[in-house]
């Protein structure tokens, strides 16, 4: 079954009187349980697909669809709680809150959910396990490594068991070692949980991970990863 | 979200910036503490005046004639009341009374060998307990008894302008109920410091049937002093009072000029108060715009997960919260000690000072006072004009859009 399409999909940005197209009429669709790599160059567009896909933003021509609702039409509440219930996200940056713990960072979205204390205490545990933090639980962002914080991130992206993560150059901040590890974690849980996970990186080492990689270029599809 | 879960973001996002924050936080509780002592000295110093004026020249309610003219200082016989003693044991019949007295009043020159000065002439019952403050003030010589013909009391202020002593003999110059004026040899019994130096520099007391006699009253009054064992009963019993043939005035009638001039005062203050309010907003606002712009990305990532605006609008109108609270209780502390201070110890300014305050008997020390609803309202209007003062920040950390955010 399909997690994601996108119908002609495109976003232009302006930037004073200057129009740059991000997107150009992009269809494109994501199954439930993929491991998807969105690969090009700098600005190809990967992190934009990313965000309509994430529902971070909204594109100004064609629809994009999760598990077949039409989420250009929501908004900007309906879109939260779509993220919070449906989409994880992994950002380049780690993006961690930096006044929360490991545990506390990983717990975030499920207060957001309102799970009842006990169940979201059973889920981070298990989750701070599987990346294999659960020593750094106490532990706030400034005390962790780059590859640390990138784990909680992950363990984060799956709390509230989305159908969908979106990973944006997950591995670029990280050493090769961290970076490697990463993308086992990310490649186990996709394995263990179902969930469909979608990266942008140009980095092939990080390709090689992946099961479908959708090639961009100056804001296209140039080849979506199917077999012809 | 749990808004229990709001607070602890909201108290840790406090602590990133502690420095900030800390100066945030000092802006609000000197801010605080400043609108505290301001209106605790303004109150106490207005407070105390009132009181002095009711004390020593007004009491709580007079009755008078009704065509009695006060800045005239009349003695014409239509002017003044004809049955004193029966107004005064009506009076003193009523359980909110403490003391009622008829009192005389005219204008004099006290004059000696070398110096004169004007003044006002109070013909009192000495007995009254109406006059426990000027016995209690008594600095030198004997207080007056209701038959002593000669004696009076004036304040050592003026006896120290006039170089003169207990037991001198002064001339005392007055214009008649007839219109003519009048001399009588008196002798400085005793004087008086009341701490209020307008009083002190220009009262002169001697009993009122002397007083009668001197100027020609036959056994009339000025008016009818009365004072209350509770200021809050006035109206009661001044409605009570009402009479055709007399005029009963409130302390508020009588002191009318000065409680104008509180007004005024007050609204100054108000002013006052406002652009301090004004300030601790503007910091609380920059503080908290500071804070947004920082975590602006930071904002993006709580959006991707999930957080609504109104969320991210709670979590910034809970940091203010914070802040604010945690500066007012620390002003509030402050404030009450400047307070306790200035009503303890207060501010000398002197009798020149005191002397020059025109309708305000004020003393020769200011002293604060603790107004506490005033205090009360002072803390919750600036914790509300804190709250005010975030709804930009935390609108604009609301209505960021999540992909720009993040990619900032």
């Amino acid at each position: 079954m399909e997690a994601i399409q996108l119908e002609h999909a495109s976003k232009v940005y302006h930037i004073g009187k200057a129009e740059t197209h991000a997107l150009n009429d992009i269809t494109l669709s994501i199954a439930e349980g993929e491991f998807t790599a969105l690969v090009g160059p700098s600005g190809s567009g990967k992190t934009t697909l990313l965000q309509l896909i994430g529902c971070l933003d909204k594109p100004d021509q064609g629809v994009v669809k999760i598990k077949g609702q039409d989420v250009t039409r929501f908004n900007a509440n309906q879109r939260a709680d779509l993220r919070r219930e449906s989409i994880g996200f992994v950002f380049q940056f780690f993006a961690l809150i930096p006044v929360l713990t490991a545990y506390e960072n990983v717990e975030l979205p499920l207060l957001l959910s309102n799970i009842k204390a006990s169940e979201r205490r059973e889920r981070v545990l298990d989750l701070l396990n599987a990346v294999g933090l659960t020593d750094r639980a106490n532990h706030r962002p400034d005390q962790m490594s780059g590859g640390q914080q990138q784990r909680v991130a992950i363990a984060r992206a799956l709390a509230t068991r989305p159908i969908l993560v979106l990973a944006d150059e997950p591995t670029a901040n990280l050493d090769t070692a961290n970076g490697q590890q990463a993308m086992e974690i990310m490649q186990r849980l996709n394995q263990e949980t179902g969930t469909a996970f979608v990266f942008a990186t140009h980095d092939p080492r990080v390709v090689a991970y992946a099961r479908r990689v959708v090639q961009l270029r100056d804001g296209s599809v140039v080849d979506n990863g199917m077999p012809h | 979200m749990p808004l229990s879960k709001l607070w602890i973001f909201a108290f840790r996002d406090l602590g990133r910036n502690r420095r900030r924050s800390l100066f945030t936080l000092i802006a609000i509780a000197l801010g605080i503490g400043l609108l505290i002592i301001m209106n605790g000295f303004i109150a106490g110093v207005m407070e105390d005046s009132l009181q002095n004026s009711i004390r020593l020249k007004t009491g709580h309610l007079q009755i008078r004639a009704p065509s009695y003219a006060e800045e005239q200082l009349s003695l014409q016989w239509s002017d003044l009341l004809s049955d004193p003693d029966v107004l005064a044991a009506q009076a003193r019949a009523l359980p909110e009374v403490k003391a009622a007295a008829p009192v005389l009043w005219a204008s004099g020159l006290l004059a000696t060998i070398n110096d004169s000065a004007g003044l006002q002439v109070y013909g009192i019952e000495p007995e009254s307990s109406i006059y426990d403050p000027i016995r209690a003030a008594l600095v030198d010589g004997a207080y007056l008894t209701a038959d002593d013909r000669s004696g009076i009391l004036i304040g050592k202020r003026l006896a120290d302008s006039l170089n003169i002593g207990v037991g001198q003999k002064v001339s005392l110059v007055i214009v008649s109920a007839e219109q003519q004026t009048d001399e009588g040899i008196f002798t400085i019994r005793g004087l008086f410091t009341t701490g209020i130096p307008s009083y002190d520099q220009s009262a002169a007391l001697m009993p009122i049937s002397k007083a009668q006699a001197f100027t020609n009253t036959a056994g009339r009054a000025s008016a009818m002093v009365i004072l209350l064992n509770n200021q809050d009963d006035t109206d009661r019993v001044a409605a009570g009072l009402q009479s055709q043939g007399h005029t009963v005035l409130t302390w508020s009638d009588l002191n009318q000029l000065f409680i104008q001039a509180i007004q005024t005062g007050m609204s100054f203050y108000l002013l006052l108060d406002g652009i301090v309010m004004l300030i601790v907003a503007v910091i609380i606002a920059n503080t908290l715009l500071m804070s947004v712009f920082e975590r602006i990305r930071e904002m993006g990532i709580h959006s991707a997960l999930g957080l609504r605006g109104q969320h991210l609008m709670q979590l910034f109108l809970l940091e203010a919260a914070c802040l604010g609270f945690a500066g007012i209780v620390v002003g509030l502390v402050l404030g009450l000690a400047g307070v306790g201070y200035l009503a303890t110890v207060g501010i000398a300014i002197g009798d020149m000072a005191s002397a020059a305050g025109g309708s305000m008997t004020l003393g020769t020390t200011m002293r604060a006072r603790f107004v506490p609803g005033t205090f009360a309202l002072l803390s919750l209007m600036t914790f509300l004009i804190i709250l005010a003062a975030s709804l930009y920040p935390a609108w604009f950390a609301a209505h960021l859009e999540p992909a720009e955010a993040l990619r900032s």
